[in-house]
């Protein structure tokens, strides 16, 4: 993508001006979406993203900025703006660097883009049918297939040169079904980091029957009551409740500031016993699994928390200098657009050796959040506030009744404590997780678990 | 600008035949900087451009963009746009033209924000951060004090004579505040966006945060039940931005919108006025045209309870035989949709305090989380952890936390009875005055 000796040239320029540290990711990528909506193909349309971005770090600080002008004078001229922004004595004297290759765990036998946008197209419409015949109350499916080629380079003055290539492939679905007005929705994304091979792996009537039952499921249920309820949450998705409620609170990011619930907690007992949890990027294909993170360094599977005990957070480059803690190769980015910064890859809770059944049976009125919505959570407090899609009532130890518009609510800290069962049935999500670098592939997960008491906010009936 | 490249486009798409077509130019600088512990803990500049086609080829359209500037992108860019089109099923007749340009002067672009040493911007981010710190003791951070600037250069071009450009940029500088009492945090935050350096007031927005955050300081729970809910304008505003999209055109005609058959309805209580105004001189939405070239327009969505009229394309006005709102978005990487541009109700003639004195025992709430989950803008359900006050007639009583607040977005509007005169907008370009709906449910 850019000469090696240039790259040399530019990294000395932009940390000329006494910066510790000066990295530059470039990046090539190629994205295709097709959507299909009224039953037709609506839209198809093609990008090259192409750019780099150069962050020096003096000290603590950190100054970045991005181009998409890839020729010397432009880079230089970016160097020189990011040297410009703090001055003092020339630490770095010289760079260089040496090429290393990256071994790829992530094997692509079919590449999206060689695929025929006629077998891509054939895939959706069946989606579509399968949906819309399932039931007659469908009255909008809304399905896009998407494919990203990312190729990246990433230079630093520590001498570190490496290229790596990623590819995504995702269907995004969601089916509408309607009766007198109300309408409810029913979703699926699966997706992974390999080629064209995973879509082929898919069954299309097997997700246009999901979202279509979901959402009659939803059209027919009533409004969840309000109150404090023991809650069993569903296994794969049900794991956004762990991201958003403590994962965003074991980045450095947050912990670094101490404005996170769990700085300075390490080694100290943050959850109940029966939660260990996981961020792992070592996953082969896992939607949120990387060869190197975006600073370069091999990823990793970091154990976050033990048995209950607080092990590990998730550490970049910055956040490491600022707590003296070794990268745990979580530095994740968007684009070329973006600084990064620790972010999560496959966090998951693991397997336990409860069983499903057992919870259901342990609660008298409850509710059962089979399929979680998106989330999100207030950093600093750590309250979050996450929709089911697809919920329903426990009563006397029996799933009974469908419910919908519930929402739980609580404190990310709280709520781990009182998970007091772990199921053994763990499985994996994927999700785009967005934050101060942008928005990344990442996945979540988790067996079904059991939370003695979580706010759940909905409607009386009627 | 661009002329150049965009004789290279025209030279292209005239040897590969493609003979309707449109460019959209969107080129971005901007600056941001954060402050943490008075450090420049952030800085990022960018320079960044983007170039998108669509062609029109007989009734399908297809479209692809590009990031990199040089001939051989651009011909494969052309190249692509024309294999997408071929797959595209559904056959809509497009008709690309010239349009005139607005009447009105509208000032977008300041010269003198580009005048500004980075040194003042540096100094007026480190103020966001100590205005509140010490403006009280229980401020015990300011996580987020940030300043930031752009300018953004937008340019359309189509193969039947349009050539429009234009040129605006803008400032907003951002506080957000942690304040300790006994056994809680708290947050308070405050943004303001500015044309103009010199009117920005550090003071005003690093004490405000603060005081919003230690208003909070103490919260109770409450007890679950109905009560009459006073939104703050900036929590109304956020409703508004969260179930805008059912204003669209669109999403009507795509079956995926709650308005759908309710035009000239009475849908809100008639005290209820929404407009969309891309003209509207204190919005940092306004602007010349929209994505398509077309003029903008100042268009009423709800007038009086009465649903008066969608948001539009060229596109989707078509489709419902009437003109265009002005109200097409595009991006360089996104097909033309449709969006608001600067989206509010209108003020009401009634005093904040009014709403107090309207509705003893109400809940007035000043913070919403979870937008994004606990809001369905296709049912227009939504539920929604909250934080705010308990209220009588004369104001605020003492804070609360810890619970939710459900309702339908249709059904509220129906009970919004009485509107302030504190209309202002939101950093996304939505709108609206204080709020006094009759009754919502509440959980604790």
């Amino acid at each position: 993508m850019i000469k090696k000796s240039l790259i040399e040239k530019v990294l000395l320029k932009a940390a000329s001006t006494g910066a510790d540290f000066a990295e530059i990711y470039a990046e090539n990528s190629m994205n295709s979406k097709i959507q299909l909506l009224d039953s037709k193909i609506k839209k198809s349309i093609n990008g090259y993203d192409y750019g780099a971005g150069i962050r020096v770090i003096f000290g603590t600080k950190a100054i970045f900025a991005y181009t998409n002008d890839l020729s010397e004078k432009s880079l230089l001229n970016v160097a020189e703006t990011v040297s410009k922004a703090d001055e003092g004595e020339e630490v770095i004297s010289g760079v260089n660097l040496k090429k290393e290759e990256v071994d790829n765990i992530h094997k692509v036998e079919v590449i999206p883009s060689g695929v025929e946008k006629a077998e891509k197209v054939e895939f959706l419409h069946k989606i579509n049918k399968s949906a819309r015949e399932n039931s007659n109350l469908i009255a909008q499916v809304n399905i896009t297939y998407s494919e990203i080629e990312k190729n990246i380079l990433i230079a630093n003055t520590e001498g570190l040169f490496k290229e790596d290539s990623r590819n995504y492939v995702r269907i995004s679905s969601n089916a509408i079904a309607a009766k007198g007005g109300e309408m409810q929705t029913g979703v699926y994304r699966p997706g992974s980091h390999q080629g064209y091979e995973f879509i082929r792996s898919l069954d299309p009537d097997e997700i246009g029957n999901k979202i279509s039952e979901q959402a009659v499921t939803m059209l027919n249920a009533n409004y969840a009551p309000s109150g404090k309820f023991p809650v069993v949450i569903g296994n794969a998705f049900g794991g956004v409740i762990f991201h958003e409620a403590c994962g965003h609170a074991l980045e450095t990011t947050s912990v670094a500031k101490g404005s996170s619930v769990f700085a300075n907690k390490l080694g100290k007992q943050i959850a109940s016993k029966c939660v260990t949890a996981i961020d792992d990027g070592t996953i082969p294909n896992q939607w949120g699994s990387t060869n190197i993170d975006d600073e370069g360094n091999p990823t990793q599977k970091t154990v976050l928390i033990k048995d209950g005990i607080l092990k590990s957070y998730m550490i970049d480059k910055l956040g490491g200098i600022k707590m003296g803690l070794e990268s745990t190769g979580s530095g994740r980015r968007q684009s070329y657009q973006f600084a990064p910064t620790s972010r999560m890859r496959n966090t998951y809770i693991a397997a336990g050796n409860d069983k499903i059944d057992d919870m259901i049976a342990s609660i008298d009125r409850g509710i059962y959040a089979k399929k979680m919505g998106g989330g999100s959570v207030q950093p600093g407090t750590g309250d979050f506030n996450f929709a089911v899609q697809e919920g329903y009532l426990i009563e006397n130890g029996k799933i009974t009744k469908p419910v919908r518009g519930a929402s739980l609510i609580g404190n990310g800290a709280d709520i781990i404590q009182k998970i007091s069962m772990v199921a053994d049935d763990l499985k994996l999500a994927e999700g785009m997780c967005g934050s101060m670098s942008g928005s990344i592939p990442a996945g979540v997960g988790q067996p079904h678990i059991k939370v003695d008491e979580i706010v759940v906010g909905g409607r009386k009936e009627q | 600008m661009f002329d150049k490249e965009f004789q290279k486009l025209f030279d292209l798409a005239n040897k590969k035949n493609i003979d309707k077509f449109d460019f959209i130019l969107s080129s971005n600088k901007s600056l941001s900087i954060k402050v943490f512990r008075q450090e420049i803990e952030n800085f990022t500049s960018s320079d960044q451009i983007g170039l998108g086609v669509r062609v029109i080829n007989g009734k399908k359209v297809g479209y692809a963009y590009t990031e990199k500037f040089d001939e051989e992108s651009f011909a494969g860019m052309l190249e692509e746009a024309l294999e997408n089109s071929r797959i595209i099923e559904d056959e809509e007749e497009i008709k690309l033209q010239d349009f005139e340009d607005i009447e009105k002067k509208i000032k977008i672009y300041y010269p003198e924000l580009e005048e500004i040493p980075i040194k003042d911007k540096k100094n007026l981010a480190m103020q966001l951060e100590s205005i509140p710190l010490s403006y009280d003791k229980r401020v015990i951070a300011v996580p987020y004090a940030i300043y930031g600037d752009s300018i953004r250069f937008i340019k359309i071009a189509n193969s039947e004579g349009l050539n429009k450009e234009y040129k605006t940029n803008g400032a907003y500088s951002f506080a957000y505040c942690l304040a300790r009492g006994e056994n809680m945090n708290k947050s308070g935050n405050y943004m303001d966006n500015s044309h103009k350096f010199s009117e920005i007031n550090s003071k005003k927005i690093g004490e405000t945060a603060a005081q919003r955050a230690l208003d909070l300081l103490g919260a109770k729970n409450i007890e679950s039940g109905k009560y009459p809910v006073i939104f703050h304008h900036d929590e109304a505003a956020t409703m508004l931005q969260t179930f805008a999209s059912i204003f669209s055109a669109k999403k009507v005609q795509e079956g995926q919108s709650l308005l759908r058959g309710k035009l000239e309805q009475e849908i809100a209580n008639n005290k209820v006025n929404i407009i969309d105004d891309a003209l509207y001189e204190k919005g940092f939405g306004t602007r010349p045209f929209d994505g398509e070239g077309y003029p903008s327009q100042r268009t009423e969505l709800i007038k009086h309870g009465v649903l008066n009229s969608y948001i539009h394309n060229t596109i989707t006005a078509k489709k419902a035989a009437t003109k265009s709102t002005g109200n097409a978005s595009r991006s360089y990487k996104g097909s033309v949709g449709v969006s608001s541009s600067n989206m509010f109700f209108l003020k009401g003639n009634k005093k904040k305090q009014d709403l107090y004195k309207m509705a003893p025992k109400s809940i007035e709430i000043v913070s919403l989380a979870g937008m994004h989950s606990g809001c369905n803008p296709i049912s227009g359900d939504f539920s929604l952890s909250a934080e705010g006050f308990v209220c009588d007639k004369d104001g605020r009583k003492y804070p609360i936390q810890n619970f939710t607040i459900s309702g339908n977005f249709l059904s509220m509007l129906q009970k919004v009875t009485a509107i302030a005169d504190d209309l202002e907008l939101n950093s996304n370009n939505f709108g609206s005055p204080s709020l006094l709906v009759e009754e919502l449910d509440i959980s604790g």
